[in-house]
């Protein structure tokens, strides 16, 4: 499954660089992440608990970054497996000043989905994708904006699924 | 092939569904007909800890006429919906819905409260409420509350549906004179959920359109009123049809997968939408 698409967040690159460089604080962004740990240099392993309405599932994984460029580039391994499936694959990330204060995040992906998950998931398995990267997305724009005034953003599902809405719900707005 | 164990309550009343909603919170989930839920179980992909079975609550399962409109009980299946005479006379569209649903085992057992509540990002009805402008009702332990289609669908699998609610009625106003709707579908070739699925109401003043109400399944991870087609339609003749369906995917991020992908779905539904408003404007005229 190829994942493509860009986001916008409102700070400056090199905070931006720093937010996706940090595991502590990605940690309390990526929805139903219960542990990001260190293992090495740019190496990580973590368990993210997955929940969209009744389908739960949590994934123990690795997760690896290479080909560094700060603060613009990295290329993002992963290795993830359940109990209901597995998910490996790469993505890169590339970050571009829109203005001294904005940020265009640029992402692309190939992952392989397996297992369980895949057999009756298939037709769903892009849609969750998108739905986590958005609440991530709506997450980190409140992190780096509550940084920028030197606080931190109150995290957790709830508070990022109703910022997922807002974001939304303002997108549904802007187009119309 | 075999779900995780679960503690299994029948209830014979909403007001006991709801008491063991609020005892188990999280762990506990509704099963109607089962059709979405239990392939979720057998693939431990939903672990509920309690099913609360309201199968034996036989007043959700029915459907009236009141005052104009059409009330249907959450655990009616998509065959009664299909077979209703109600239904058939003055809601047409949803009864021709309703037969497209996946096969006769699955519209025997699945019921229109699962499928809205579950709100698979393919399924069939979700389009119908939309362009019908259904109401459902939400049962709470602290009463009902009614919330709009056009609210009622959040995101993929995410509804308005709150924690210890249950969807017990949908409400439809019946079709009135000049009005006419029709739901088209692209069916997946194996598992019958619809690629894409358009069903299009409209109300004609003369020979021009008084309102259109278009709902979209299938195209994105919800299902969606088509807002930019409705509007290019206001107060146009049906001449108009072709220009405005080609709006139908705008703005939506279609869903890509191994049959079919995001470019093939939006044009489906470009195709699907300019055919709905066709027929639904012959119905019209017939």
């Amino acid at each position: 499954m190829k994942i493509a698409g860009e986001q916008i967040l409102s700070a400056p690159r090199q905070s931006v660089w720093e937010l996706f460089n940090d595991p502590n604080r990605l940690s309390r962004l990526i929805p139903g992440c219960e542990k990001l740990n260190v293992l090495g240099p740019d190496q990580y392993e973590g368990t993210i608990n997955v929940g969209i309405a009744s389908v739960k599932g949590v994934y123990d994984g690795k997760l690896k970054l290479e080909d560094k460029r700060p603060p613009e580039h990295y290329k993002l391994l992963i290795d993830a497996k359940g109990k209901q499936g597995f998910v490996r694959g790469s993505g890169t990330l590339d970050l571009e000043a829109r203005d001294g204060s904005s940020t265009i995040v640029k992402y692309a992906g190939d992952l392989q989905v397996g297992g369980p998950l895949m057999q009756v998931g298939q037709r769903m398995i892009e849609g969750a994708s998108k739905m986590m990267l958005g609440q991530f997305f709506a997450a980190a724009d409140a992190e780096l904006q509550a940084a920028a005034v030197g606080q931190v953003a109150r995290q957790g599902i709830l508070v990022n699924f109703w910022r997922y809405l807002v974001r939304l719900v303002r997108s549904i707005f802007a187009r119309a | 092939m075999f779900p995780a164990s679960f503690e299994y309550h029948r209830v014979s009343s909403v007001k006991d569904a709801l008491a063991l909603l609020s005892q188990f919170g999280d762990e506990a989930k509704i099963l109607a007909g089962g059709h979405s839920l239990l392939p979720m179980m057998k693939l431990r992909l939903a672990q509920p800890a309690h099913l609360v079975d309201i199968g034996a609550v036989h007043e959700l399962a029915q459907i009236q006429e009141q005052g104009g409109r059409i009330l249907i009980g959450g655990l009616a299946t998509h065959h009664s919906v299909e077979t209703s005479s109600i239904v058939k006379a003055k809601l047409p569209i949803l009864a021709e819905c309703a037969a497209l649903i996946g096969d006769i085992q699955v519209r025997n057992r699945g019921t229109i409260g699962g499928s809205l509540a579950h709100a698979d990002p393919a399924a069939d009805y979700p389009a119908a409420a939309l362009a019908l402008e259904a109401e459902m009702t939400l049962e709470n332990p602290g009463g009902k509350r009614k919330v709009k289609a056009a609210d009622f669908f959040l995101d993929l699998l995410t509804t308005a549906v709150q924690a210890g609610e249950i969807l017990t009625q949908v409400s439809f106003a019946a079709l009135g004179a000049g009005t006419g709707g029709v739901y088209l579908k692209h069916r997946h070739p194996a598992s019958g959920f619809a690629t894409v699925g358009v069903a299009a109401v409209v109300t004609l003043k003369g020979t021009n359109f008084d309102k259109v109400r278009v709902g979209i399944t299938g195209l994105g991870a919800k299902a969606f009123r088509a807002s930019s087609v409705e509007k290019a339609l206001a107060g146009k003749a049906s001449d108009a049809i072709a220009a405005a369906a080609s709006h139908a995917a705008d703005g939506v991020d279609a869903t890509s997968d191994t049959y079919a992908s995001g470019e093939f779905r939006a044009e489906l539904a470009r195709v699907y939408t300019r055919r709905a408003l066709e027929q639904a404007v012959a119905r019209v005229k017939a």
